[in-house]
């Protein structure tokens, strides 16, 4: 474990550092990067050396370095153009939905992965089992944003059932109760979306636990007790497949999961990072480009790095395979 | 690990139809144009349906879809095979030199791979082009930059068990230098996993490519999938998606898919107790 901690530091360190690096990495002035390059020429020469002090352009290059680590720390993630609202009390205000909807979506889909998985291995080779796993290993090679342009235009366009943009009606003037629905109306699409998105790692994991799971002696004893198949598929066998679920969960929550999320946020247009993102970069307010880069990138790092302090609790022959 | 590919994919349809996929998909990337008309050339025709002269009718700005879709294609092909070839590149050396060279040096390697296989890859590849705004050619190299990481994970790990083999001494008895060793004895025992970590790089750097050019911070001058499925995605409302936004999803899909069926198919090749399932 301990080495672990060192390679979180590491990508910790490579992520601050591209961070710092990347808009200086660009030809010309650094205020083109903060400003945009139409900006540039309207500004004075005072004006541009105000700028540049304040933004302690005119230190040494480690200085700045220095000084940009320490405001990161003290949560100053810069202050965003387009918004007019410093980057933190922007991410803080978008970041709710997100986890919202990734969390139901996480939920539901492992919950799903894991009946279907249970059933399918439990019938390994049977129509029913063939017909889920084509279906699913057909269904995970659909990105996530086709899958979601898809679902929007079949559901929200041409049924016409569902409303497809945002997280609620604007201006509607509804009560609180009235709200509600609305907010649960506006998350069934890109919910399901992401469930869809979700599901097929899950449930091929389980499946294929379940079925070498089944060949072990203890089914075996199981069987010869007389216990009801019902029991021995969920309790004996469908309990052990677990471990490999849980692990790659956690594991793929932090790159996968929010990746999904975010290309399933900007089909539906529901304002989480995956929006902030997406029109951060539309608008070219590179500051918020840039502290939410942050912020998601730290928090999967954080996510992940608690997934592997989780899972060897869970199945501690792990902490010997390294 | 002396197994044949060939009998192998024989035994394997869903291999045998990835394949056959593939190779018409590349055929078509190669010839495409030879039997399209310019991608680029605008006309006052607009949003037109399927119909003679425009197979999948024309877009927002007059534009032949039919060849836009190949042109994506040819890009999609060549960002994932390029990437295939230089992550896959990368991950061998890291991985080969890392095992081989072992002690301190293995440890330094292996926490810096660690650390890229924590990282947000696509997150990262966001930012730096939002502010790079790279072409096709830069964008292949950040992609590889930041995928060579699970391949050289698994490589170093064959290695290390590769170079204890008894082969691998006697040859070192017969005097072989060690860069004999490495590319005679082990680079060649290491095929299919370098077959594997190809596949897998070239499947997500398609997934990459068409989901940053959907974000808009893609190469702005290559036609790509992604591309494609953003301007049709605008128009949600018109039935255009039926030829535009769907074509282009299918063949993105189709893509993933046949890598995902050849993948599979190495997987089961390598570890042998997944065939079982």
């Amino acid at each position: 474990m301990k080495k672990k901690y060192l390679s979180y530091i590491i990508a910790f360190l490579i992520i601050i550092t591209l961070n710092f690096i990347v808009p200086r990495l660009l030809p010309g002035d650094p205020l083109n990067a903060i400003y945009g390059d139409e900006v540039l020429l309207k500004l004075s020469a005072e004006t541009r050396e105000y700028i540049s002090s304040t933004y302690n352009l005119d230190k040494p290059i480690l200085t700045q370095y220095l000084l940009y680590v320490t405001s990161i720390f003290k949560g100053n993630l810069g202050y965003s153009i387009y918004y007019k609202k410093p980057v933190i009390d922007l991410l803080l205000s978008y970041i709710p939905y997100t986890i919202i909807l990734m969390g139901l979506a996480i939920s539901i889909s492992t919950l799903l992965a894991i009946v279907l998985g249970i059933e399918s291995g439990w019938r390994r080779g049977k129509k029913l089992d063939k017909f889920i796993l084509f279906l699913v290993i057909f269904s995970s090679s659909f990105p996530s944003f086709f899958i979601g342009a898809c679902f929007l235009i079949v559901f929200g366009v041409l049924l016409n059932i569902l409303p497809f943009q945002g997280a609620r009606t604007m201006y509607s003037g509804l009560g609180s109760f009235g709200l509600s629905v609305d907010f649960l109306l506006h998350l069934i699409l890109p919910l399901f979306s992401l469930v869809f998105v979700f599901l097929p790692s899950s449930y091929l994991l389980t499946r294929n636990s379940m079925i070498s799971n089944l060949k072990e002696p203890y089914i075996l004893l199981a069987r010869a007790k007389g216990l009801k198949d019902t029991r021995i598929r969920y309790k004996h066998a469908g309990r052990n497949s677990l471990i490999p679920v849980a692990t790659q969960t956690g594991l793929s929550l932090g790159t996968m999961i929010i990746t999904g999320t975010i290309f399933i946020e900007i089909v539906f247009s529901y304002p989480g990072m995956g929006s902030l993102i997406y029109n951060s970069i539309l608008n070219r307010d590179y500051p918020v480009i840039q502290g939410s880069f942050l912020f998601v990138a730290v928090l999967v790092l954080v996510i992940n790095f608690l997934m592997d302090l989780f899972y060897v609790k869970l199945d501690p022959r792990i902490e010997y395979a390294y | 690990m002396h197994i044949s590919l060939k009998q192998n994919i024989k035994k394997d349809k869903n291999a045998q139809v990835g394949l056959i996929i593939i190779i018409i998909l590349l055929l078509f990337a190669v010839i495409a144009p030879f039997f399209t008309s310019d991608p680029q050339a605008f006309s006052k025709l607009i949003l037109s349906e399927p119909g003679t002269g425009h197979y999948l009718g024309t877009n927002d700005l007059g534009q032949d879809i039919f060849s836009r879709l190949l042109y994506g294609l040819r890009t999609s092909m060549f960002v994932s095979i390029s990437v295939g070839i230089l992550a896959t590149s990368i991950s061998v050396f890291v991985g080969v030199c890392s095992g081989f060279i072992g002690g301190i040096f293995d440890t330094v390697v292996m926490r810096i791979i660690d650390a890229f296989l924590v990282m947000p890859t696509i997150i990262i590849l966001i930012l730096v082009s939002a502010f790079v705004k790279p072409n096709i050619l830069s964008l292949v190299v950040m992609i590889s930059l930041l995928h060579w990481q699970g391949g050289a994970r698994i490589i170093r790990g064959q290695t290390l068990s590769l170079r204890e083999r008894i082969h691998i001494y006697s040859a070192r008895t017969f005097g072989a230098k060690k860069f004999y060793i490495l590319a005679r004895h082990i680079i060649p025992d290491l095929g299919n996993i370098i077959i594997v970590s190809f596949i897998q790089n070239a499947r997500s750097a398609v997934f990459i490519e068409a989901g940053m050019a959907f974000i808009g911070v893609s190469s702005l001058t290559a036609i790509s999938l992604g591309n494609i499925m953003h301007n049709a995605f605008k128009f949600y409302y018109l039935p255009v998606w039926l030829w535009w936004l769907l074509p282009a999803g299918i063949l993105l899909s189709l893509i993933l898919l046949s890598f995902t069926f050849l993948g599979n198919l190495m997987e089961k090749i390598i570890d042998p107790r997944l065939s079982n399932a």
